[in-house]
């Protein structure tokens, strides 16, 4: 048998820290690609309804609709995903499909009721249903990871309040990107995304450092893997290089140009999807077999 | 019958029905263990293969290999059609440009060279056949017998399974190997076996018998240079430098006899030529008819060995017989052992002169001598130890000193065929209880000492005959206590054909699977040997190496499409020891040929027909098969072999056992009796705790071989052994610090099974399979890490590569490789580039070949360096 | 009652016929391997342990994987066995994820023992029975148990180092094993209840 894959996985299975590779490589990167969109769809979401930008509920809604499809893509059996409502008493996936199908469907209701006639009780209820669905889908992605007791370094409580911030932070991001083509004032937009980005990257510090200091040595081998291994080169270039430096420059830079914005927008949101391909990747079984620590001397 | 009836018949026997569901007992053929089986085949589709629990051969279990049998039957790569090579140039990884061919042109053109060479001299005919498949040893030697030629062999050159072992087994323990009484042993030595550990003879029944032994608390003393497998399961691994293990049993039997004096004096009166007195020739003393003397205590005087009452002979002193001195042999052995110290032990073999001590002990006092035990209602002695040694310990030049040095422990200590000591391979059957057959036993020779009664080999282990002018190619009239021979393929050999007047050539080779260029030595000597043959014919499943040698080659069916009375080679090869049940399974097809395969057996007795020596052929099976009418084949009659298993099972069993009973019960069983299995008391045989006879053989092979250049050192055929350093123990190249040596992996028999991919697969996920096991810390001290490719280089310039893998579980001087591997030809797409190839380090020569017993040695010293990526 | 297995550590001698045995008996794709045998080392040359670990599916009373799948393919079974109805799977594989054995498995693209040759005739029969798109894993061979029969890596093991019955027997041999022997479980501070037991080497 041969086959760049097959050869990967028997290479794993020989390794003392087995990575998965079912998320986040090859038709894994569509899940990815996925989280990545619903989760700015979310953060889009929340922050157009609360500063009541219309151009940012459509935007929202179809990112969240193409996040959707990139889950849909990802399934092995996308045909049979209707299931997936069948175990939301315990399944965050299934309620993270539920949070979506309600938030699609309730952000298109909301978007078509404003349409016929704004304001009016019905467009309240979908919004307020897509709101509910804003909140499960943003929600969802951190507890799915944290749910996956098979690996170590998504288990922390902090993943899913690091999922809620990135989303915030994606939502920024876009109001941004809108902002450059005048939906969005962009003003108020570039010390929240600074506020935003220092507590993703606070959150994110803790994390790493809880899963470094921890004892589980499987987190710790993921930790090693982004700082220091197979992910350091899409965390340095891609979270911290691109998502950080680059809009921290431009922005210093000239902020309330809208190229700008809307570079530091994309770059921003750029950052956020390396970075949780990085997470995502990063991911080592736990072993059965705990290795041996190197001898010295 | 002619040949297109022959293969009808062969497609109806095993025809699957349209909806079938069945399962169909038969014997696996993935090693030499032939464990019993049955087969799952739905709508003519063998879907699963199982153990049959009906039978004692694997105990209804199957190791790793056996349930993964279909992958090899299934394999696209299986020949299904007759290839005859256009290439006419012969040279490794050359294409031979194959060509099929019809069965019709293909035998024509092989009976075309067996006639010319059966009218000129039958014996430039040679004949290899592997090891695997243990059934093709009775059509083969038929075949051979027939047609007149000597010239047979089995796999492996002169690295043959146990070329000391099994000799020596038969000399000692008229078996074909050693192992502990599972069932009762509770302290057993290892000295470079895996019995028990999944591999060996007998090696599915094993494992579960030697687990019920670890589960009662029998304690296991491994002496390995690697932990691999018994070690890793053992109360203690002992790591030796390889080659070594004589100067470690010879350290322990000093302490035994010398130190603690705990030898079992009832024992080595009565049952071994202990109290035969030894003369200063260091031949025996004889009586007037030739008897050989013991010194009666009583009577105080010399009686022939079987005119005292056992309980009356010295083992000790020294005593006058018609005015020479003389000494019983056990007192020479004694005195002989007190020069091996546990601290000159620990020089040669690293293992501390204490630990020698303490085991020594630990093995005196673990032997209970003098107690009984009652069996099913028989008393009998009880010795629970064993000292054991299998392929790593006696695959060495001093092959033969290695494997006795540790049996003689089970002597001293009277643990040898009672309960709870080291057993023989089953050498004594009484038959089953309505036929009496099989029914053999040991018998005594004239001095007293035993001789087997049942034989896979060419000759007898014992009495031993005298050395002679070979005729064989082998060279082995020269050497009556070897079997095959690396003479064979030596790069030297027509240099000493011709000193040895060897007045024929080998011509043609007909190769029954063996893949000779990889399990025998370097592939360049065994490449320049086989490009020699004017026409080879090989007979295979797949194109291997080998095939790239080949002139005609046939496609075999596999065992799952075969039939054969005698699937393992009842009952002293691989059949369990101990008490429980005999077993005498059979092989059947479950599958039908597929394309033109047909069964080596029936093509050889076509050949034979075709040639004109089917009645010699015919005449040779009646003999190995012992057939007495009415079951005597008539050597004027074409029989299928089918009706030739169906005679010998009838006449086994009775006329209504015959291959038709046995298709649907697969095996016959019937109960052990004690008598059986702890044979020892109840026979009048001795085993020779001296051997006697070894410097007049020395002498003689020498008389023959000094003055032809052949320089026969006769430190090797003293009476009692000694250590004898391998020639890799002698290298003294700057660098060459490692002694390579090979294991076998659990997981894969020698070459065979890397082309199946279920196997493959699991060996990928090894740690070990297809690596080089190298000592962790001696292996960052030079900078090395697990998975650097290393070159490994022999002392000769040979050269290997492979990945490392670093292990606390080996001994700093050792190099552990396992398989046969990095197969090379298009034929195994599966096996290519797999694992390492450690016989390509090997030199076929006499400086690395046992005087003895011509096993070729198995270590090499090596220098390792990192290979570039 | 809850069916469980007890692995002998001291009998097991890594030989891989639970590995194989399992293949065999479901013939199960490339790469995929309900049962795997693991090996380790503890200690130093001289003083080394050479260990040997079967692992498979601990059939787990807390079973992470039944509670993320988002479908109920992941379920429990009959006697505690977990199992996976495969028509239900959509591959989502969050179970795989949520395993603290790994000991799932994805059957993506389809894959041949011999490639470039198709499927061989025994892959044809056996091997794509298996849907794609889908995770699998071992269930205890509910097939064989319907029949009355042991797992196939229970019955193959040649060593006898596996033991399989009713944990919920206190006088069962697996239960007496546990007992006496001091069996435990793997990652106990997973918290997931495994029904898999080992035997102390
Ligand atoms: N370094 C080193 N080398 C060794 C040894 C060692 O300990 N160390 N051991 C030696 C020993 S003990 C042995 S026995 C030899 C074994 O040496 P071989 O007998 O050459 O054994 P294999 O390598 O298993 O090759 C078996 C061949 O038989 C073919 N075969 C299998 N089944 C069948 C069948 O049903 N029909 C036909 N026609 N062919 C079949 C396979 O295609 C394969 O090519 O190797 C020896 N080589
Ligand atoms: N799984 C499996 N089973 C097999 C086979 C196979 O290839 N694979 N082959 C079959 C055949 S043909 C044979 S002949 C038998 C052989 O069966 P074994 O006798 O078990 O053969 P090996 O594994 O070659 O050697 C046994 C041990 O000797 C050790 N050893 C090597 N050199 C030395 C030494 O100098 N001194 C000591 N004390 N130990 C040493 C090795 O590390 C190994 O652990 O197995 C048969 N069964
Ligand atoms: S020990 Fe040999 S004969 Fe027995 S199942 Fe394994 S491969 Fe087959
Ligand atoms: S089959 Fe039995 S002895 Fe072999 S590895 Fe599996 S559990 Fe261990
Ligand atoms: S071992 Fe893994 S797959 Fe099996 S039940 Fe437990 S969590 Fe589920
Ligand atoms: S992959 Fe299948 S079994 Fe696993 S969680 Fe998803 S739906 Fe359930
Ligand atoms: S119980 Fe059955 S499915 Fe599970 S590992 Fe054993 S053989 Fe495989
Ligand atoms: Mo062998």
């Amino acid at each position: 048998m041969s086959g760049q894959r097959y050869q990967q996985l028997l290479a794993d299975l020989r390794a003392d820290y087995r990575p998965q590779r079912e998320w986040g490589e090859g038709r894994g990167v569509l899940l990815v690609v996925g989280h990545f969109l619903v989760g700015i769809a979310g953060g889009t979401w929340l922050l157009s309804w609360w500063f009541g930008i219309t151009a940012g509920l459509m935007t929202a809604v179809l990112l969240g609709g193409l996040g959707g499809l990139g889950h849909l893509a990802f399934l092995g059996r996308p045909e049979r995903a209707f299931k997936m409502v069948r175990h939301w008493r315990t399944s965050w996936i299934s309620r993270g499909f539920v949070g979506l199908t309600l938030f699609l469907a309730g952000g298109c209701l909301h978007l078509a009721f404003e349409l016929a006639a704004p304001g009016g009780l019905a467009a309240l209820i979908a919004g307020l249903a897509a709101l509910a669905g804003t909140l499960t889908i943003i929600g969802y992605m951190g507890f799915t990871y944290t749910a996956s007791k098979g690996v170590p370094f998504w288990n922390s409580p902090l993943h899913p309040v690091l999922y809620i911030a990135y989303a915030v932070r994606g939502g920024v991001a876009m109001l941004l990107v809108l902002a450059a083509f005048g939906h969005a004032s962009g003003a108020a937009l570039m010390p929240l995304w600074l506020v935003v980005t220092g507590l993703v990257a606070l959150l994110f510090a803790l994390e790493l450092q809880g899963a470094a200091a921890g004892s589980d040595v499987a987190a710790r081998r993921s930790v090693h893997d982004i700082l220091a291994g197979r992910l350091a080169a899409i965390f340095y270039g891609g979270t911290l290089a691109i998502g950080l430096g680059v809009p921290l420059a431009l922005g210093a830079a000239g902020g309330n140009y809208p190229v700008i914005m809307a570079l530091v927008g994309l770059t921003s949101a750029a950052g956020d999807f390396f970075m949780k391909l990085s997470t995502v990747r990063a991911g080592v079984y736990r072993p059965l077999i705990v290795p041996r620590q190197r001898h010295r001397g | 019958m002619t040949a297109a009836e022959c293969e009808h018949q062969q497609r109806l026997s095993s025809e699957p029905r349209a909806g079938d569901d069945v399962w169909i007992p038969s014997a696996c053929a993935l090693c030499y263990g032939s464990c019993s089986i049955q087969v799952h085949r739905v709508n003519g589709v063998a879907i699963k293969i199982e153990g049959n629990p009906e039978s004692a051969v694997g105990k209804g279990r199957l190791c790793a290999k056996g349930v993964s049998g279909l992958m090899v039957h299934y394999d696209p790569n299986r020949l299904t059609k007759p290839l005859r090579r256009t290439n006419p140039v012969k040279e490794i990884g050359v294409d031979p440009g194959w060509k099929e061919i019809s069965w019709e042109e293909a035998l024509t053109e092989i009976v075309g060279h067996l006639k010319r060479i059966r009218a000129e001299d039958p014996r430039k005919l040679v004949i290899q056949r592997t090891t695997t498949v243990t059934a093709n040893k009775n059509p083969f030697q038929a075949f051979a017998f027939g047609f007149g030629t000597p010239n047979l062999s089995v796999a492996g050159g002169g690295l043959h399974c146990g070329n000391g072992a099994h000799l020596i087994s038969g000399i000692m323990h008229a078996s074909w190997g050693i192992l502990p009484d599972f069932q009762y042993c509770n302290y057993a030595m290892y000295f470079g076996a895996s019995k028990g550990h999944s591999a060996g003879h007998a090696s599915t029944s094993n494992m579960g018998m030697a687990a019920d032994a670890r589960a009662r608390g029998m304690k296991l003393v491994v002496f390995d240079p690697m932990c691999n497998f018994a070690a890793a399961k053992a109360t203690e691994w002992v790591p030796l430098r390889v080659g070594t293990d004589a100067a470690a049993a010879l350290a322990i039997g000093n302490v035994i006899a010398n130190d603690l004096g705990a030898i079992d004096a009832p024992y080595l009166k009565g049952k071994t030529n202990g109290p035969y007195l030894i003369g200063p020739d260091g031949r025996y003393v004889r009586d007037k008819d030739g008897k050989p003397l013991v010194w009666d205590l009583m009577a105080g005087a010399a009686r022939p060995f079987d005119g005292a009452a056992a309980d009356d002979m010295a083992l000790e002193g020294s005593f006058e017989v018609d005015g020479v001195t003389c000494r019983p042999s056990f007192a020479l052995l004694k005195e002989h052992l007190r020069q091996y110290t546990p601290e000159w032990a620990e020089k040669i073999t690293t293992i501390p002169a204490a630990n020698l001590r303490r085991i020594a002990e630990e093995f005196a006092r673990e032997a209970r001598i003098g107690s009984t035990i009652v069996i099913e209602g028989v008393t009998l002695p009880y010795r629970p130890v064993a000292a054991i040694a299998f392929r790593g310990n006696q695959g060495h030049r001093n092959s033969v000193y290695n494997f006795l040095a540790v049996d003689l422990l089970n002597h001293l200590v009277g643990a040898a065929d009672v309960v709870g000591s080291c057993l023989g391979f089953p050498p004594v059957v009484d038959g089953h209880p309505d036929s009496g057959r099989p029914h053999y036993v040991p018998v005594a020779t004239p001095d007293g000492l035993m001789e087997v009664g049942q034989w896979m080999g060419w000759h007898h282990p014992y009495p031993v005959e005298d050395p002679k002018l070979p005729k064989t190619l082998g060279l082995q009239g020269l050497f009556p206590m070897g079997m095959v021979s690396p003479f064979l393929d030596a790069p030297d050999r027509e240099h000493w054909w011709e000193r040895f007047g060897i007045e024929y050539r080998p011509e043609m080779l007909i190769n029954f699977g063996a893949n000779l260029l990889m399990s025998i030595a370097n592939k360049d000597t065994m490449a320049a040997s086989l490009a020699k043959y004017e026409f080879i014919v090989s007979i295979d499943l797949f194109l291997t190496e080998t095939s790239d040698f080949v002139d005609i080659v046939l496609p075999d069916c596999s065992y799952l499409q075969s039939v054969d009375s005698r699937s393992n080679f009842p009952t002293i090869f691989s059949h369990p020891a101990g008490m429980g049940d005999w077993s005498w399974p059979i092989r059947q097809p479950v599958l039908p040929p597929d394309g033109e395969q047909r069964r080596f057996a029936d093509v050889l007795l076509e050949l034979a027909e075709r040639t004109g020596f089917l009645p010699d052929m015919i005449a040779a099976f009646n003999a190995i098969l012992e057939l007495e009418p009415p079951y005597r084949l008539d050597g004027g009659r074409r029989y299928t072999y089918e009706e030739i298993c169906d005679a010998e099972l009838k006449h086994n069993f009775g006329p209504e056992r015959g291959l038709e009973w046995f298709r649907e019960n697969g095996v016959i069983r019937w109960k052990k009796k004690p008598q059986e299995v702890y044979w020892r008391p109840f026979l009048d045989v001795r085993v020779p705790i001296y051997w006697e006879w070894m410097p007049d053989i020395g002498e003689k092979a020498a008389a023959l071989a000094d003055p032809r250049g052949l320089e026969m050192p006769l430190e090797y055929y003293r009476p009692l052994p000694d250590w004898l350093p391998c020639h890799s123990h002698e290298v003294e190249k700057p660098g060459f610090d490692f002694f390579a040596f090979y294991y076998r992996d659990t997981l894969h028999t020698n070459s065979y099974t890397m082309e199946n991919a279920w196997l493959d697969e699991a060996a990928q996920l090894d740690p070990f399979s297809y690596n080089v096991a190298i000592n962790a810390e001696v292996a960052r001290a030079r900078g090395l890490a697990n998975g650097d490719l290393v070159e490994i280089e022999s002392d000769t310039g040979r050269k290997i590569t492979g990945r490392l893998r670093l292990t606390e579980c080996i001994h700093p001087e050792g190099l552990g490789i396992a398989a046969l591997a990095n197969h090379w030809a298009k034929g195994l797409p599966t096996a290519m580039g797999k694992g390492v190839f450690f016989n390509d380090l090997l030199e076929l020569d006499w400086k690395r070949t046992s005087p003895v017993n011509l096993n070729l040695d198995l270590c090499v010293k090596v220098k390792v360096t990192r290979a570039a990526e | 009652m809850r069916l469980g297995m007890v692995i002998d550590l001291r009998r097991c001698i890594g030989c891989y016929g639970c590995q194989l045995s399992c293949k065999a008996e479901h013939g199960t794709p490339p790469g995929v391997f309900f049962a795997r045998v693991l090996k380790s080392e503890e200690g130093r040359y001289p003083t080394v342990r050479h260990l040997f670990l079967p692992v498979l599916c601990n059939h787990c009373d807390d079973a992470p994987c039944v509670e993320v799948c988002p479908t109920e393919a992941s379920h429990y079974a009959e006697h505690g066995i977990v199992d996976i109805d495969q028509d239900k799977c959509v591959g989502c594989r969050a179970c795989m994820m949520a395993c603290p054995y790994g000991n799932r498995y994805f059957n993506g693209e389809r894959r041949d023992y011999y490639p470039g040759a198709g499927p061989t005739v025994y892959e044809t029969a056996r091997t794509l029975r298996h849907p794609e798109g889908v995770v699998m894993k071992c269930n205890f061979c509910r097939d064989r148990l319907a029949e009355g029969k042991l797992p196939a890596c229970v019955a193959n093991c040649a060593s006898t180092a596996r033991y399989f019955g009713d944990l919920d027997d206190p006088n069962s041999q697996v239960s007496t094993l546990i007992k006496e022997r001091g069996g435990f479980t793997l990652h106990p501070e997973a918290g997931t209840g495994p029904n898999v037991y080992y035997l102390p080497p």
